[in-house]
């Protein structure tokens, strides 16, 4: 650890896993960093979360793990940049809470907004009390109380809702919906051991280490049938029971099921609130609205800019996995960027 | 004032005489072929519309408004209007005082086409009268008026951004041309005539012009040369005058006539439509109006650059445009002559459809559903299967109402037929509306209450259901609201209403969803609304238009909707609705939800 | 010759080889929309005439890509045009013009 290092300030913007972990690899190289979060506390949307897939981690005792030792980072919750400026060197933000730090460097861990489903109306959601969304199924799932799970017994998963949706302005995959569709379906199983669930999805993706035992266990452990076929429009009957219709593409037939409860996969966006970051900065985003990094390949951390870096979500659909190692490669290149600019 | 020639000619007005012989022939026989042209029941409309003296008055008074004054144009834009007014009335008056100047002082020479247009340069003042100065002021005034109008189209062509227009249309060699000489016409004139003023008199115009020029100028070596110029200059304009966008000015009163007939679209180029597009002055509005021009590259697909391809038959080009068109009708909104494009370019899809076929045996599995006490049955329409906010919001407010309905096509239906009808399919389509009909008339219906405008129009247009109210749910809740069934609540919000095409310039439906939308919060206008309206983009009525070219226009007419910083945007069709939503920057609901969440 | 209860069917067999591709290339030239389905089905599950009719749109675009035209053409005489999948299909395919073109290329 240089000593040198200390007078070198670095402000991570985003206190979720990549910005949690950024900032303590950081402060271990012995920078001074400041790490900005708008929610009143630290997380992102892995505090929301109960469980991880594939192997059923508690969300919690992950988040525990990073937050334990912050080192001498400095965090503050609840607060926003309200202005940025560029310097000759490094940047002069400007906070909420009325504090100013020039910084040498800024991480931008800004992560995503989960897709408000309501925008695919034919899934009712918002209309009828008996479908929810991924993250309303977790909150259930850590004790919240969702009304609209009531011992359901016929219950499906929609996928793909918001991604791979040109209609949307989601050309891509969100990568993460397939596996945690997976693991929910054999979560509920478990507290409804009777219900029949339903997985409607158009491809399976089950890309990583762990995924496919998972996908294996829901079928053979828990009997999650699985239908490939996108759902196309869900009614209501009077009693509130969903009437959906599908297409089973493997038997080329439409498919209709009345169900008790559907579970919508509402993926992931880029995050609008880091727009006037954006705009401040000149930065590049892609087509879909995520931050263009300088090089997909060998620079992934790095902007067009000077001085700026991504990490996590903010540059596209991720897992934790992958966020927390982004975290890392972006605080090595701080740090070889820093190193040379001296 | 006397003749000024025993023979009262001249060989100058030969080229005239020519141009007019060559314009009167040349209408006449299209006049008789469109007349041919048109089916046997539209032929006898026409005839016996011309015995119809209740019709001749209505003729006239159209006539005079569209033709000569262009109230129309005035209407929309003021500056363009006085333009098209001053010179068409302005000519008009011209040739209406030489008749009667001729009339008055050499009234045998009536009888000639060219004595009343030259008569300055045919007569000799002898003495002043009062009613002979009145007459010279009256001819220099109107000539003032021409000229004026001229001025401002030589000054249109440069900017025509003063005149409210973004862009205008491209001239092509025979326009230009005719353009030119109507641009000479009348200077020359002037000048002719000054140069006559010693001899025939002349007024506060044309007086001064000839002791400025009897000062420096020997009037006798140019009056002649000028004459002729004049003369051909009119000749050429007259010859050019069917080739060109100003044919307009002659067909435009033949077609009002057609017109008030009765007659509509029945073929795609010929008869009415041939009225119809030989009336299109190429004035371009059109342009500014469609909603595809938000994108340059859609230039092409204007209304009136289809119209000139249908004049030269140019079929396969003719089908690309119409194939493109979203059929939202604003062109035919705002169209000063009243074309009927939205008509003439499905007639060609008609005509131009590949003959497919069809099998629709499985309509029988469908089944009439129950009547209800109140005999209003409840047509979704499939777009709306899709918008659920809407057919759940519609049961709330019958619920609150108190009106026991039948929900039609709640697991689903048959097709009302207007897509196909709008691809052209028109025999196919009748095949849904026989099906259906029959299903409404075995339900023992009433009342048939739709919600989707597309449905809306071909039930109003295509359906045969004598005895059954077809009502749209804008006009039904509003119905409710004045006769105290159902309670709005105003909520204080600001919202905008669009008007969706089907609905506004295809029913004529504007007032009563502004009505009960008042009631419920604080209603704004877009910057273009009514007749005007900026159609979302996913209109049906497009077969070509792909999903990233429709995307440009949905954005386009946000823009116009957030014009009044509304809070809410609120639409009446279920397309509309699914368009608006994914681009929309305020909440985007539908009427009926608006009505449902504000009821007391 | 023995019955073996099963038998191989030249015509229900796809056959790759024998697929004059010359057809398919003109709806890929009029639409090229009809290489953009990704096979999710949401066309026909929202179809009207599902439970109906035969239409399938997602088959009718499978088998006109593997040759077998006469099995698609028979499932498009039901459409009712309604446009229904084109507001569903994620992949913003249009699909109007997409059997509008079937219609005029293979008839």
């Amino acid at each position: 650890m240089e000593p040198k290092n200390q007078q070198k300030n670095i402000v991570v913007i985003g206190g979720g896993p990549a910005g949690i972990e950024a900032s303590r690899t950081l402060d271990s190289l012995g920078y001074t960093v400041f790490l900005i979060e708008k929610e009143d506390r630290l997380g992102g949307h892995l505090a929301r979360w109960d469980r991880l897939f594939p192997y059923g981690t508690p969300a919690g005792d992950v988040l525990g793990q990073m937050t334990a030792s912050m080192g001498r980072v400095k965090w503050f919750t609840g607060t926003e940049v309200t202005q940025l400026n560029r310097l000759e060197r490094g940047y002069n933000i400007i906070l909420s809470n009325g504090m100013s730090v020039l910084a040498d460097a800024l991480l931008l861990t800004t992560g995503f907004s989960l897709f408000d489903a309501s925008r695919k109306e034919e899934y009712g959601y918002g209309i009828y009390d008996r479908v929810i969304t991924n993250a309303d199924l977790e909150d259930w799932f850590s004790g919240i109380p969702v009304p609209a799970i009531d011992s359901p017994r016929r219950i499906g998963f929609v996928h793909c809702v918001g991604s791979r949706d040109e209609k949307v302005g989601n050309r891509y995959c969100s990568k993460v919906c397939c596996a945690t569709a997976v693991k929910q379906a054999c979560e509920i199983k478990e507290k409804f051991p009777d219900a029949v669930v339903y997985c409607f999805y158009m491809d399976l993706r089950m890309f990583g280490r762990g995924y496919e035992d998972m996908y294996l266990e829901a079928q053979k452990k828990y009997g999650i049938i699985f239908v490939r076929g996108r759902v196309s429009e869900v009614s209501e009957d009077k009693d509130g029971h969903l009437f959906v219709k599908a297409e089973d593409t493997l038997a080329g037939k439409p498919l209709r099921v009345t169900l008790d409860l559907l579970v919508l996969m509402a993926g992931m966006t880029r995050n609008t609130a880091v727009a006037p970051i954006v705009r401040a900065l000149e930065l590049s985003t892609m087509e879909d609205g995520f931050l263009k990094p300088k090089d997909s390949m060998t620079q992934a951390q790095s902007s067009y800019a000077a001085g700026i870096f991504y990490a996590g979500a903010c540059t596209g659909p991720k897992t934790i996995p992958d966020t927390v190692a982004e975290a890392k490669a972006a605080a090595m290149s701080i740090n070889e960027y820093l190193r040379d600019n001296d | 004032m006397q003749d000024r020639f025993i023979s009262g000619y001249h060989d100058f007005v030969l080229p005239f005489m020519i141009g007019m012989i060559f314009i009167l022939s040349y209408l006449a026989i299209g006049i008789i072929r469109v007349i041919i042209q048109l089916p046997a029941k539209d032929r006898k409309k026409f005839f016996l519309s011309l015995i119809n003296p209740r019709l001749w008055i209505i003729n006239l008074r159209d006539i005079i408004c569209d033709v000569l004054l262009h109230t129309k144009i005035w209407k929309r834009k003021p500056l363009l209007g006085y333009m098209h007014s001053s010179i068409a009335f302005g000519w008009f008056m011209l040739i209406v005082l030489g008749h009667i100047e001729t009339w008055m002082f050499v009234p045998d020479r009536l009888s000639t086409f060219y004595y009343p247009v030259f008569f300055r340069f045919f007569v000799m003042e002898t003495d002043h009268t009062i009613g002979g100065s009145f007459f010279f002021f009256l001819m220099d005034f109107f000539l003032l008026i021409v000229l004026s109008g001229v001025f401002l189209a030589m000054f249109k062509r440069i900017r025509s951004m003063v005149f409210g227009m973004r862009r205008t249309t491209r001239n092509q060699l025979p326009d230009r041309l005719a353009m030119y000489c109507l641009w000479a016409i009348f200077p020359v004139r002037l000048l002719a005539e000054s140069f006559t003023a010693g001899i025939a008199g002349g007024s506060f115009l044309t007086r001064p012009m000839y002791w400025l020029f009897s000062n420096f100028l020997s009037d006798t070596y140019h009056i002649l040369p000028t004459w002729w110029a004049y003369s051909t200059l009119l000749g050429t304009f007259f010859v050019l005058l069917p080739f060109t966008r100003y044919m307009h000015i002659p067909t435009e009163a033949f077609l009002i006539v057609l017109r008030n007939a009765g007659i509509k679209v029945s073929h795609p180029r010929n008869g009415y439509t041939t009225a119809q597009i030989y009336s299109c002055s190429n004035c371009g509005m059109c342009i500014d109006a469609c909603p595809m021009m938000s994108q340059k590259k859609n230039l092409r697909y204007a209304t009136v650059y289809f119209n000139r391809l249908l004049r030269r038959r140019n079929w396969a080009k003719c089908e690309i445009s119409a194939d493109k068109c979203l059929m939202c009708g604003k062109c035919v909104a705002v169209c000063p002559v009243n074309v009927d494009s939205c008509n003439i370019k499905q007639s060609l899809r008609a005509m131009r459809a590949v003959p497919a076929a069809s099998d629709y045996s499985y309509f029988n599995t469908y089944s009439a559903p129950e009547p209800s006490p109140e005999k209003v049955l409840y047509y979704a329409g499939c777009m709306t299967q899709l918008t659920p906010v809407i057919y759940k919001s519609v049961g709330t407010v019958l619920d609150k109402a108190g009106i026991e309905y039948t929900f039609m096509d709640r697991d689903g239906g048959i097709c009302c037929g207007r897509p196909l009808i709008l691809a052209g399919r028109n025999e196919q389509a009748q095949e849904m509306i026989r099906k259906n009909t029959e299903l409404i008339r075995q339900s023992g219906a009433t009342t048939l209450l739709l919600s989707c405008p597309i449905c809306y129009k071909v039930f109003r247009e295509n359906y045969d259901l004598k005895g059954i109210r077809i009502v749209h749910y804008t006009e039904y809740f509003d119905e409710l609201m004045r006769l105290g069934r159902i309670n709005i609540k105003n909520s204080g919000e600001k919202i905008v209403y669009h008007d969706p095409c089907e609905l506004g310039r295809g029913c004529k439906v504007y007032k009563e969803p502004r009505r009960v939308l008042g009631a419920a919060g604080e209603l704004v206008e877009a910057e273009k609304h009514h007749d005007e309206s900026i159609c979302c983009g996913g209109s049906l009525g497009s077969l070509t238009l792909s999903y990233e070219d429709r995307k440009d226009i949905t954005l386009h007419s946000l823009d116009n909707l957030m014009y009044a910083s509304p809070e809410r945007i609120v639409t009446a069709c279920p397309l509309c609705l699914k368009t608006f939503s994914p681009y929309s920057p305020k909440k985007v609901s539908d009427f009926a939800e608006v009505v449902a969440q504000n009821m007391n | 010759m023995i019955d073996f209860g099963y038998g191989i069917s030249p015509s229900s067999a796809i056959n790759l080889e024998r697929f004059d591709r010359a057809r398919f290339d003109r709806l890929c030239a009029e639409e090229p929309d009809v290489l953009k389905c990704m096979a999710c089905g949401s066309c026909a599950a929202s179809c009207p005439t599902a439970g109906h009719g035969n239409m399938n749109l997602r088959k009718v675009i499978l088998l006109l890509g593997r040759g077998c035209d006469s099995d698609a053409l028979a499932m498009t005489r039901s459409c009712m045009l309604c446009g229904k999948c084109l507001l569903v299909c994620p992949r913003g395919i249009n699909t109007r013009h997409l059997i509008l073109s079937i219609n005029k290329i293979y008839k």
